[in-house]
């Protein structure tokens, strides 16, 4: 393999059958966190966060094992194809979403796929993008709050929703989030080590 | 017996949750699920139709008659995960239609049909199929970790890399297998099913425009 060309090359159809696979587990692990986030606000606002923490394996080790362009993009593809299939997704987290993959994308670039630094910053930029599912109750408050609602949410989680949703809270969810990915990213690095560096899977 | 081309499954799934998007009123939500119910029996899927039935009753039941009575910290708890059951209901229900009643071979020769490019599609069939296998896997950690019991902080460990390494192994295979079938061939691939629009198609994708349109007029 030519060294300047790596990651440039198209994905064959084994690194496209790796991310499909992976893909479900980070969308298994997503999906419970969006549940739990279901039963209280406060958990929806840090759902973001506990997804950077668990979802760091399946991330870290993908991109470990496609070091080409496009694996993180078709990661975010797909998951915006099941939200969607499933009804549970609004127009900002699948823009938030595709930015954020755009970013992981770009960075990985940057860094030329190999560089473990690089991955931890392409997952931080990742995880960022789930903030997209608690983000409309700042971008649009009053619509948001009343539309939802009139969905069906209770009238007491609304009404928490509502005292939570403060500035204050908004950035400590980006830093909890961008932190979180940082922890996710080193307990991906520990596994590797412990346990799949010997199990020669990276 | 009711047998569809796969791409109306999709355009249903599609109409479904714009339906439900739209909708606010009730009736319209009973009469879609009702709709669907019909379909899911007619299609020999009686058992799913019976449980799904039962889910939504229930999800109503709790809504409008147990939730006002009932303590208001389990009312909240438990609240949006009913409403959220009872929107993704109808798009189980087309799930269901589309994982008992359509194989990937055919999926695959459907959306080829749409022009959808390969890179795509493989990781997509894969991710849909990968998903009961998690649920498996899940499973029988579980059972293992219950037999040398596993307590605490270290369980989150012993699913995850089990998971991972098992992950990986079906990665491996699964491309061995799909590259000795050809997978990496660029040329058009042929199939020996073949799909195609018949009136059924075009009545039930019909049925479903009209019930966008009714959502849409009885706000």
């Amino acid at each position: 393999m030519n060294t300047e060309n790596i990651g440039l090359e198209k994905m064959k159809g084994k690194d496209l059958i790796t991310v499909g696979i992976f893909t479900a587990i980070y969308f298994a692990v997503n999906m419970m966190f969006m549940i739990i986030g279901g039963m209280h606000p406060v958990l929806w606002i840090l759902m973001p966060a506990f997804i950077a923490v668990f979802a760091g394996v399946p991330y870290m080790i993908l991109v470990a094992k496609v070091q080409k362009m496009g694996a993180i993009m078709l990661m975010g593809f797909i998951t915006g194809i099941i939200y969607f299939a499933s009804g549970t997704f609004t127009v900002v987290i699948l823009i938030a979403y595709f930015v954020a993959c755009l970013l992981a994308e770009i960075v990985r670039y940057i860094t030329k796929y190999k560089s473990f630094l690089g991955n931890v910053l392409s997952y931080m930029t990742f995880s960022i993008g789930m903030i997209g599912s608690p983000l409309p109750i700042w971008l649009f408050k009053e619509d948001f709050l009343a539309q939802i609602k009139e969905q069906g949410m209770s009238v007491d989680y609304v009404e928490v929703l509502e005292k939570v949703a403060t500035t204050n809270m908004l950035v400590m969810m980006i830093v909890f989030t961008i932190v979180f990915a940082f922890a996710g990213a080193m307990i991906a690095k520990k596994m590797m080590k412990k346990h799949f560096e010997k199990a020669g899977i990276v | 017996m009711l047998k569809m081309d796969p791409r109306t499954y999709i355009i249903f799934l599609i109409l479904a949750n714009a339906v439900i998007f739209i909708q606010r009123n009730i009736w319209v939500e009973i009469a879609w699920l009702t709709l669907l119910l019909l379909f899911l029996c007619i299609s020999d899927l009686v058992k799913s139709a019976v449980k799904f039935g039962g889910i939504f009753l229930m999800c109503l039941l709790l809504q409008y008659v147990i939730f006002p009575a009932a303590p208001k910290i389990i009312s909240s708890t438990f609240f949006i995960l009913v409403s959220y059951a009872r929107k993704i209901l109808p798009c189980l229900m087309i799930g269901t239609f589309i994982v008992k009643k359509v194989s990937v071979r055919e999926l695959t020769v459907a959306l080829r049909k749409w022009k959808v490019p390969n890179r795509l599609i493989i990781p997509i069939s894969v991710s849909i199929r990968y998903f009961p296998t998690i649920k498996e896997e899940v499973g029988h950690i579980r059972d293992a970790m219950r037999l040398r019991s596993i307590k605490g902080i270290q369980k989150i460990e012993c699913i995850i890399v089990p998971m991972i390494l098992s992950a990986a192994a079906t990665a491996d295979e699964l491309s061995a297998a799909a590259i000795t079938r050809g997978i990496e061939n660029p040329c058009q691939k042929t199939s020996l099913i073949d799909t195609k629009f018949g009136k059924t198609d075009f009545v039930c994708i019909c049925i479903g425009v009209i019930f966008v349109v009714i959502a849409a007029l009885l706000q």
